[in-house]
């Protein structure tokens, strides 16, 4: 009889994004909430970071409503889904090449794909421009 | 002060040995063996291939048959044949690997034989293996935020083929009746990729991911006592008469 035997978790291919002020260019650190849309738990929830790694669906399409500092936004991700064999062992994933991103303008300015491929090992991918809170917060 | 004493004496030892002629060298004497230790056929059954689960990582099972013959003094032609199942089942895979394989190719005896009774044989070996297998994946799942994916992989057929060099011993413990070890080194040949899934597990050969594996197995053997070298000798005369 053999001892039980570990086996290691499937990797994950997550979307990093980081945080800038559009007008300073520097980088900010809002308080965030993040949900998928149709989804009803929270992915974070009241965080204040200043960059955030997201999940992305096996649809072509996926969704998030991104609440910065009480202003909500929407962002889809247009992507191609690619399933990976990592191993018998750990089993398979996902990979995804961003095609484009569309959003609202509640409180994003502007958003820069940096690198299109989201892969297991995690990178910065894109970079949120948002606009600056008009009490002088972030 | 010691040490540099001690080192100047070595090296002047040194340099006074080099300065010498080499010494004859010996010739190694001829075999003095070559005469037919194994009668007949030996057929075995590898003991440790029911129980490889122990040691390596899945469930892998097997059971495989060994049949050898001494051809020439010293040289043994084998074939060795068998069946493997493999299964990985976790918490995001369930797999099965599974088919026959065979192994044809020489062993070489390096021991001496003290007496004619003689049938000790340690031996170097290569080995030439294929086999035709299947492998299916019975359903993996993919978690994550959005949900939970399931799928499965219908079952795939491939061929695969490696060679081997091996080094072991047979030792005959009682009257036709022997034991002994083999180490093998397998070295994978280049085989047809399967798309998705790939081939994880080759029956015979071990993980496909590597491209050597190292093996172990250990056998019972027993030597059908026929001499058939006799026999064909008896059949000519009767055809003289």
């Amino acid at each position: 009889m053999a001892c039980e035997e570990v086996y290691l978790l499937p990797p994950q291919a997550l979307i990093q994004a980081s945080f800038l002020n559009s007008e300073t260019g520097k980088a900010i650190s809002p308080e965030i909430t993040v949900w998928g849309i149709g989804l009803e738990n929270l992915w974070v929830k009241d965080s204040v970071l200043n960059a955030i790694l997201l999940p992305l669906s096996v649809n072509d399409t996926t969704s998030y409503l991104i609440s910065f500092d009480s202003v909500i936004d929407t962002v889809t991700f247009i992507h191609e889904t690619t399933k990976k064999y990592e191993s018998m062992e750990t089993g398979f994933y996902y990979e995804y090449q961003l095609q484009s991103i569309d959003f609202t303008n509640n409180r994003i300015d502007s958003i820069q794909i940096l690198d299109s491929l989201v892969t297991k090992t995690w990178n910065e991918n894109i970079t949120l421009y948002l606009r600056p809170l008009s009490a002088g917060g972030n | 002060m010691r040490i540099l004493r001690y080192t100047f004496v070595l090296c002047l030892l040194a340099a006074i040995s080099y300065g010498q002629a080499e010494p004859e060298k010996k010739l190694k004497p001829k075999r003095t063996d070559n005469f037919i230790r194994m009668k007949g056929i030996r057929v075995g059954v590898d003991v440790t291939r029911p129980f490889q689960d122990v040691w390596t990582k899945g469930n892998r099972y097997g059971s495989e048959f060994t049949f050898d013959m001494e051809i020439r003094p010293n040289l043994f032609p084998t074939f060795e044949s068998g069946y493997e199942l493999m299964k990985v089942n976790t918490d995001y895979i369930n797999y099965t690997g599974k088919g026959s394989y065979s192994r044809f190719g020489i062993d070489y005896n390096l021991l001496q034989a003290e007496h004619k009774n003689d049938k000790d044989i340690f031996f170097i070996g290569l080995r030439y293996g294929f086999t035709i297998a299947k492998q299916q994946v019975d359903q993996y799942i993919v978690d994550s935020y959005w949900g939970t994916e399931t799928g499965r992989y219908a079952s795939q057929n491939f061929f695969a083929h490696w060679g081997e060099f091996l080094i072991g011993m047979k030792g005959e413990i009682f009257q036709n009746f022997f034991m002994g070890w083999t180490i093998r080194g397998k070295v994978r040949m280049r085989q047809k990729d399967l798309g998705m899934p790939p081939v994880y597990f080759i029956p015979g050969f071990g993980k496909a991911d590597n491209k050597f594996n190292l093996d172990f197995t250990y056998s019972v053997y027993y030597n059908i006592p026929w001499d058939f070298r006799k026999s064909s000798g008896d059949k000519k005369i009767e055809i003289q008469k």
